[in-house]
């Protein structure tokens, strides 16, 4: 198993968010978490990665053959494990080019491949950029800092793009996309699916799965998964919404 | 007269003097009088002031021959009329007054959050000749307004009053201070506010040129309580507003605010600090102030976070608006932090008004005169568009026009 | 002491040095102690000429009547100035570490880091050398090259020898000696720095740096440096290195002056990394610095950057006098302390002539057990018309052990001029570290390349070489507090 997640339940404030979650996820496949807002999805997300504001009551995730909890952040991301932030956050001066080149060294390192150089990066960089119709200039910025919704979520693209994840989270990364945009992003998402990576989609609406083709669909709602099948989920709940499920 | 002579002078008409605990504190005041060398350098308190005029003074205090009234509009309405800093004693369900008490002395000084320097107020405790002491009882909600008469000419006030609202109070405060003889209060209030209680504390100041008006004030917030405090300084006369505060149980707030409207050869000193000794607490500090002529005024604001008080919201604010070529204003906004999780901020600006709004507001067919009023209104439009009681704003804003009719 | 006993004793002294006292003292072993006749030996060593020894006593005797400055937000034992050496070359190798293993290893680890040479280690770590490695050569080189377009770039001593008329007209104009207690001692026992004069309408070059020099010299102690740039000239100046230092003499109060003529432009830029002491705070270096610029002609401009993260306790106000109308002063800053250390520092703008405008960037980290305040005074004088000044102060806390402290003095006499100033403190961004790490950065990277953004807008203000290696120098004083 890639990915499997147990019997999972998780508090926050004394509010509890996850109620026995349980997910698998197999290498290639495609999941798509639905829910209404609240549902507990964005939970799920950081949980993964391994945000510390959360109290684990219970349950086990295993991921490529780790118990995940045994990880911290920056191991799991090592790991190949990718969260797209729903809110990138901006980190005033620090430059975009070094920082995505200090993130896959220390992933090369953990997995013992050499280190990438300077100039073989810059090259990387930019050829995944003018795929993503990322301007050059935009690589000169500091993260994240003064971009628009837009382009803060290309960004997150561009990097997933880099640092080749294992597992892509994607949370609510359709979120304040318009039309072009997300017909970007879903295309650089699509170009990098492979038989050896698998993807975690969150969303609200049904919009992103036109565009992104799941293998699998789930409803959360309340913290936990109420109902799982294929695409034809995603179609029904554009018609009734979440209501039903509830 | 050095103060040691004028203390010994006049004890006998000193509250307090034949205390012995009271005595050996002044002692310890007279101390520091004779040793300071009242360096301004090293006292930023007394910068821009003439402090020998506060110290080398004639005492002078006269027990005010009628008692004060104190009446009850209506269930939840007082009014009290203060005169030479006394008031008659008045106790229903609601409310006790008294004269101000031994036990209440030196009740202020246990955080040391006013320095042993401020000798503003040290004066006040060692020639206290007046004060009561108001207690809001547990769960009520009333509303107090306070006139402060001084009835003659070269009256040395000094006045120390206590405020203690008890657990779950709330009190809205209005006090008046309009005074047109020769004389100086010096007024300390100390105020304590009980677990879940609140103060809406309003100081209006509008004296004339002749009187001189020091307060202080001490407050301390328990949990979950909240003390806002608004100045509106229209004196004519010089005007010095101190006002400490400690946030000593989480949860709770300070909101400390000041507007000032300085003209002629005008002073005002000014000084907010706020100590958070504890979790969770937030405060605000925020002072404007107008400066025409050849005024001058200070504002020194401190926000300082205590180890232990994480989770410190503190904003701190100042703005000066010089509308002469001779008016000068030094601000100070400090922030004194030994707490990592805090968000602290302050911002400070002195100009001019903005030049490019005068000239918008002239291409639209004002005078100058007409958009520099305009543009002054403006700059206090929050302050003055949060006060919410309606007779209040009106004073308030009669107070502005009145200043403003003598802005060219 | 009144002023006739005062001429008695010059009298008497002048003709003690007439006479030759200096059989009274041994050539090679300084004295402890700071009196008339400590300067006068200083003075002799140097060969100076006598106005020069004049000048130093009347800032000695201007000394003896001040008290140390009291204003700043630092706690340290009273200095006994009579426990000092005040002329320390030569020095005896007796109390030098003998070779490196001697020297504190957490100072070898980071010079490693830094990648700096073994022999330059040693030299600066202090440690006993017969030969100091050779940069003179390419000393020699770069002032034969300056000297073409008439640059002078000397010694402070060689200076008073051989271009008496400019330190005659500008020694102390900027700084008086008398202005505080540690610049009256600087003027007295000052026994080194550097001396520019960049001539009219020249573009010096190159970057003038303190480098060049500073291993044929023991300087540092009581620097004195006088930096003089004429009407339209331009000169960059570097003193210090990224290489922590370490040093035998606790005390350290050099003074910088730099007078800049119309049209004029001094960058002067520095990189603070003296011993700061262990982590149990003992040792280190007290640093009491006076930098001050005069912007003395019309459109000049002084800029001062600089990055502090040495010293036990760093105070330093690098000022800027703009007397010149259209003048423009620049300060920006970047202070890290860690363990014990305390740093009471920022900068002072007196805005005195017309359409002048200054600009204060400043950032303090805090981190271990240390304190950090921004002290900054910003004044318009009655004449300073339509001036403008901005000043961001923003600081930083890693850990709830350390201090942050923001204190501004912001005067306003003019009322055309506009001042504004923003200030803020707060914790690293959470938010920030957990994006950072989920993207595969350790936490300890993850809080240096933040901290790094953090001070991008000083650390861009240095010259580029330096540059790099200030980022470096940040990660590394950020090392150990962090997790």
């Amino acid at each position: 198993m890639f990915l499997e997640i147990k019997d999972l339940s998780v508090k926050i404030e004394n509010k509890n968010i996850l109620k026995s979650l349980n997910l698998n996820i197999n290498k290639g496949e495609v999941h798509a978490i639905m829910g209404p807002n609240g549902s507990g999805k964005s939970t799920l997300a950081n949980v993964l990665a391994g945000k510390e504001d959360y109290e684990i009551l219970n349950g086990k995730i295993n991921f490529k053959d780790n118990d995940l909890f045994d990880l911290n952040i920056e191991e799991r991301a090592q790991e190949g494990m990718f969260l797209a932030f729903q809110y990138p956050v901006e980190i005033p001066g620090v430059n975009i080019t070094p920082f995505l080149h200090s993130a896959i060294n220390s992933k090369r390192k953990r997995m013992n491949e050499d280190e990438i150089d300077n100039l073989s990066f810059a090259k990387l960089l930019k050829s995944r950029a003018s795929d993503l119709g990322i301007n050059i200039d935009m690589l000169k910025r500091s993260v994240n800092t003064g971009f628009s919704g837009g382009e803060k979520k290309r960004y997150e693209i561009l990097q997933m793009s880099i640092l080749n994840p294992d597992l892509a989270i994607l949370d609510e990364t359709d979120s304040g996309l318009d039309i072009d945009a997300l017909k970007i992003v879903t295309d650089g998402v699509n170009k990098l699916k492979t038989k050896n990576n698998s993807f975690l989609i969150i969303t609200h609406y049904q919009k992103l799965l036109d565009y992104i083709k799941p293998d699998y669909v789930h409803v959360m709602v309340n913290g936990s998964i109420v109902k799982s099948g294929g695409s034809e989920i995603a179609a029904e709940i554009e018609k009734d919404g979440f209501q039903k499920f509830q | 007269m050095n103060i040691q002579d004028n203390y010994q002078k006049n004890k006998k008409n000193i509250f307090f003097s034949e205390n012995n605990d009271v005595k050996s504190h002044r002692e310890k005041l007279i101390d520091i009088f004779e040793n300071d060398k009242f360096d301004k350098k090293n006292n930023e308190s007394i910068k821009n002031i003439n402090l020998k005029n506060f110290l080398d003074f004639k005492y002078r205090y006269l027990a005010p021959e009628e008692t004060s009234l104190i009446s009850n509009n209506n269930d939840n309405n007082y009014s009290i009329v203060s005169v030479n800093g006394q008031c008659s004693s008045f106790k229903d369900d609601k409310i006790e007054i008294t004269k101000i008490l031994e036990e209440d002395y030196n009740d202020f000084s246990e955080n040391n959050t006013i320095e042993k320097n401020e000798h503003f107020v040290n004066l006040n405790s060692l020639f206290l000749n007046c004060g009561f002491k108001i207690v809001i009882k547990k769960n009520n909600n009333i509303k107090i307004k306070i006139s402060n008469i001084v009835t003659d000419d070269d009256l040395t006030i000094f006045q120390k009053n206590n405020f203690i609202c008890e657990e779950g109070s709330s009190l809205n405060l209005i006090e008046e201070y309009e005074n047109k003889n020769n004389s100086t209060s010096n007024i300390l209030n100390v105020i304590k506010l009980e677990k879940n209680s609140q103060l809406n504390h309003f100081l209006i100041q509008d004296n004339s040129p002749s009187h001189n008006l020091i307060v202080t004030s001490h407050s301390s917030c328990k949990k979950d309580s909240t003390y806002t405090q608004k100045v509106y300084n229209f004196s004519e006369g010089y005007v010095r507003n101190f006002h400490f505060s400690e946030l000593i149980e989480i949860n709770s707030e300070v909101d400390l605010q000041g507007i000032f409207f300085l003209k002629d050869n005008n002073t005002s000193n000014n000084k907010t600090f706020v100590k958070h000794l504890a979790e969770n607490c937030k405060s605000n500090q925020v002072y404007k102030g107008i400066l025409n002529d050849r005024s001058k005024a200070t504002y020194f604001s401190n926000t300082h976070v205590d180890q232990v008080a994480q989770k410190t919201e503190g904003y701190q604010l100042s703005k000066g608006i010089l509308l002469s070529d001779n008016a000068s204003f030094f601000s100070k906004p400090e922030l004194k932090i030994y707490a990592d999780d805090v968000k602290c901020s302050h911002g400070s600006t002195i100009g001019p008004i903005d030049e490019n709004a005068i000239f918008y507001l002239r291409s639209r067919g004002m005078s100058k005169i007409a958009a520099t009023k305009i543009l002054i209104s403006s700059f206090i439009n929050e302050e003055l568009n949060s006060i919410s009681d309606d007779q209040m704003a009106e004073i308030i804003q009669k107070k502005l026009v009145r200043y403003l009719s003598k802005v060219k | 002491m009144n002023s006739e006993t005062l001429n008695t004793l010059d009298t008497y002294s002048k003709n003690k040095y007439k006479y030759g006292f200096v059989t009274e003292i041994d050539n090679d072993k300084p004295q402890k102690g700071l009196n008339e006749d400590t300067i006068k030996f200083i003075s002799l060593k140097k060969n100076e000429p006598e106005w020069m020894l004049e000048w130093r006593l009347k800032a000695f005797s201007k000394w003896k009547k001040m008290k140390d400055p009291k204003w700043s937000n630092l706690s340290f034992p009273k200095i006994d100035y009579q426990d000092i050496y005040y002329y320390s070359a030569p020095k005896g190798f007796d109390k030098k570490p003998k070779d490196l293993s001697e020297v504190d290893p957490k100072l070898i680890e980071t010079y490693n880091k830094l990648g700096i040479p073994l022999e330059e280690q040693k030299v600066l770590a202090g440690v006993a050398v017969d030969v100091v490695f050779d940069s003179v050569s390419v000393a020699t080189t770069y002032k034969g090259e300056l000297e073409k377009l008439g640059i002078i770039f000397c010694s402070i001593g060689e200076a008073i020898q051989k271009h008496a008329d400019l330190i005659k007209k500008y020694l102390g104009s900027v700084i008086p000696p008398g202005d505080h207690s540690f610049s009256a001692l600087n003027s007295a026992v000052f026994t080194d720095g550097s001396f520019v004069y960049i001539p009219e309408g020249v573009k010096c070059p190159m970057e003038l740096s303190t480098y060049f020099r500073i291993n044929a010299e023991n300087t540092g102690q009581f620097e004195r440096t006088l930096i003089i740039a004429d009407k339209g000239s331009y000169v960059s100046y570097l003193e210090g290195c990224t290489a922590p230092k370490r040093d035998d003499n606790q005390l350290h109060a050099a003074n910088v002056e730099l007078i800049a003529l119309e049209d004029a432009e001094i960058k002067y830029s520095t990189v603070q990394n003296w011993y700061p002491g262990d982590e149990d705070g003992k040792g280190g270096i007290y640093n009491f610095v006076t930098k001050r610029g005069l912007c003395a002609g019309k459109n000049s401009k002084i800029s001062w950057t600089q990055v502090e993260t040495g010293s036990a306790i760093t105070w330093k106000y690098p000022s800027c006098i703009l007397k010149g109308d259209n003048s423009i002063g620049e300060f920006y800053s970047v202070a890290i302390t860690n363990n014990f250390q305390q740093a009471d520092t920022g900068t002072k703008m007196t805005h005195i002539g017309k359409n002048t405008k200054s600009k204060i960037i400043s950032k303090g980290i805090s981190l271990g057990k240390s304190q950090n305040t921004y002290r900054g005074e910003v004044s318009f004088l009655r004449k300073a018309e339509k001036a403008r000044n901005y000043t961001q102060c923003d600081s930083l806390l890693v850990g709830n052990q350390c201090g942050a402290h923001t204190v501004p003095y912001i005067e306003s006499k003019n009322n055309t001029a506009v001042i504004e100033h923003e200030a803020s403190t707060s914790k690293i961004n959470e938010d920030q570290l957990y994006y950072c790490r989920q993207r595969g950065l350790s936490h300890e990277e993850a809080v240096s390349l933040i901290v790094n953004g953090f001070c991008k807008q000083v650390l861009q203000e240095l010259p580029m070489e330096f540059a790099v290696e200030a980022q470096k120098l940040v990660s590394i004083s950020l090392e150990g507090s962090v997790g």
